[in-house]
């Protein structure tokens, strides 16, 4: 019986190893190698669907949220996040939903007029300022032939004030694929 | 078959092992633990989605809690002959919800980034879902039916056992991931509380992909467990790796970024491209259910032979699958309406009991005996003293030739009813 028990607590024991490794073990070694990846500032980095842009000089790559329409940058503790997407609304509906998608955090707001911006290309757009407990942002809408790119720029409020000039050069960038 | 072979299909656990012993065993408490933790973490993550989005993040949980239904009820009827216990078969469900899920979805997230850190973020994305997914999950659910038969080892005594409980676990696992999925989609759509994603994740995930998803893969996974239960040895242990093999490699090759493009020819591509993904492990894993619950009910129905006043030569042969025993009923209910259809239907519950008893010399199968016989009498009364199932195999064909065009014809009204929802 004794025997029995103490074989089944190794047993237990090493389900609980496996499941700790998995959970636990597995994001450690992954918090360990860093995702911060050095980009050309020169080079137009393509975000998908044919949309490029020119990072910010110094800003470094998060490799693990990069993928198809999906890029995140990041420049001194700044976060400069660009999604691109089919979208088939109005520029009016696409602002809507990043606005939506930024408030739904707990303790985002967004604060400010809303303006409009244009790219290099010519491309309109529209951007406003949000809030959040210990960080500011701002965002950024376009949309051009059915492709839509939403930008969020967050960091506290020293770092993102340093970081504005080169985000702003680096989001007039945006370059859609052919004539705007 | 031979009386060594039956010996090892089913090996019956004592009458006397119930729910004291499984408390006395250290896994009882590793089980009770990390559910209490994964379904801490759960109900976070839940949470988070549920303060934001109410409305959507309820209805995705009533939807996918129905949408389990069916699939407990599939896999119930392949245990007829030895029911698994309502407790055993709740703590494999969460651990597939809870324990699972929890784990996965930390483990997962720092595989795809190891896989983009190491590899490439384009090699991550495109990959990385065949890669992280299976080789994740599949060995933490088949840790829910390692713990359950650590827990209750008395319980998984054939084949069939280990079906059961690794399809309680994939479904948990696939109930609170859907669910997930959908809240997440709510969030990325980015129209507030609405109930459209929800709907769109329903469709895609429960329809066009839930047929051949977690509970299928993780169903094959428990019968290699069981195996190994049964089968102490290298042949056991080969037959163990090759049902996990099996489920990754099903599981991957859904995964896969292979065919998405749908060859090119829109929806209908993508629809043909999903079944040609899937159906391999729909087709393979049903094999092996039916093999296995055939084995499993020859060896309880040996416990019947010789007694034509418990069970006839014809009704032995309708109690041995479960179409066969749907066949008796609807043969019943077209002679004498639902009250013969009901009576057929527990007649034919007495007489798995009876046999599991029979199987474990328990002293109730006695009363058995006599429930049997009581509506048996009830039947000759009746008109219909033989419970049996008509032969049909002209029939059959037919059946599957209509069930396939009946599921082509619901795919594309799904992938209608996606794309009108935006889903794309």
């Amino acid at each position: 019986m004794r025997r029995r028990v103490l074989r089944n607590l190794a047993w237990s024991l090493g389900v609980l190893v496996v499941l700790g490794g998995l959970a636990f073990g597995l994001p450690a070694v992954n918090a360990a190698i860093p995702a911060a990846q050095a980009v050309s500032a020169d080079r137009p980095y393509p975000l998908g669907y044919g949309v490029t842009v020119l990072p910010p000089p110094g800003a470094q790559l998060d490799v693990t949220k990069a993928g198809t329409g999906t890029a995140l940058f990041v420049l001194a503790g700044v976060r400069y996040l660009l999604v691109v997407a089919p979208f088939a609304g109005t520029l009016r509906d696409a602002v809507d939903q990043l606005r939506h998608r930024i408030t739904a955090n707990r303790g985002y707001q967004v604060t400010g007029p809303e303006t409009s911006t244009w790219t290099n290309q010519g491309v309109a757009g529209r951007q406003g300022v949000f809030t959040s407990p210990g960080r500011n942002g701002r965002y950024a809408v376009f949309l051009a032939r059915g492709i839509s790119v939403q930008v969020s720029i967050a960091g506290a409020d020293l770092d993102l004030r340093q970081a504005l000039p080169a985000l702003t050069a680096s989001v007039a960038s945006i370059l859609f694929p052919g004539k705007p | 078959m031979n009386s060594h072979r039956a010996a090892v299909t089913v090996r019956p656990g004592p009458a006397w092992e119930g729910a004291q012993q499984a408390v006395a065993v250290p896994a009882f408490w590793l089980l009770v633990a990390v559910s209490l933790v994964g379904g801490w973490q759960v109900l976070a993550m839940l949470h988070t989605g549920a303060a934001a989005y109410p409305v959507a993040t309820g209805f995705a949980v009533v939807l996918f809690a129905l949408y389990a239904v069916p699939f407990v009820l599939v896999a119930r009827s392949l245990d007829f002959f030895e029911r698994e216990p309502p407790h055993l078969l709740a703590a494999a469900f969460g651990w597939g919800g809870l324990v699972a899920t929890a784990t996965c979805v930390r483990a997962d997230e720092a595989a795809h980034d190891l896989l983009a850190k190491l590899v490439s973020p384009a090699f991550a994305t495109v990959w990385g879902p065949a890669v992280t997914g299976p080789t994740i999950e599949e060995p933490v659910k088949v840790l829910g039916v390692v713990a359950i038969g650590l827990v209750a080892r008395s319980q998984i005594n054939s084949v069939v056992d280990g079906f059961v409980y690794g399809a309680f676990v994939g479904l948990g696992f696939q109930v609170v991931e859907d669910v997930m999925y959908a809240v997440n989609g709510v969030a990325l759509a980015g129209r507030g509380d609405a109930v459209g994603p929800v709907a769109v994740v329903f469709l895609l995930r429960g329809f066009l992909g839930g047929l051949w998803s977690h509970t299928l893969f993780s169903a094959l996974a428990g019968s290699g467990v069981a195996y190994l239960v049964l089968h102490r040895d290298r042949w056991g242990l080969v037959r163990f790796a090759g049902s996990l093999l099996g489920a990754w490699g099903f599981h991957a090759l859904w995964n896969s970024p292979l065919l998405a493009d749908g060859f090119g020819h829109g929806t209908a591509g993508v629809l043909a491209a999903l079944l040609l993904k899937g159906t391999p492990a729909l087709l393979v894993i049903l094999l092996l259910v039916r093999s296995a619950g055939q084995r499993e009910a020859g060896y309880y129905l040996r416990q019947l032979v010789g007694e034509p006043e418990v069970a006839t030569v014809r009704e032995l042969s309708a109690l041995a699958t479960g179409r066969t025993r749907l066949a008796a009923r609807r043969l019943a209910y077209a002679r004498g309406g639902w009250k013969l259809a009901n009576r057929v239907k527990q007649l034919q519950r007495a007489q798995a009991r009876l046999a599991l008893d029979l199987s474990r010399d328990l002293p109730r199968a006695a009363e058995h005996r006599e429930e049997v016989r009581a509506l048996r009498r009830w039947l000759v009364a009746a008109g219909h003293p033989d419970a049996y199932a008509p032969d049909g195999p002209g029939t059959a064909g037919w059946g599957w030739v209509g069930g396939c065009l009946g599921a082509a014809v619901l795919a594309l009204l799904v992938a209608a009813a996606i794309r009108a929802l935006g889903g794309g």
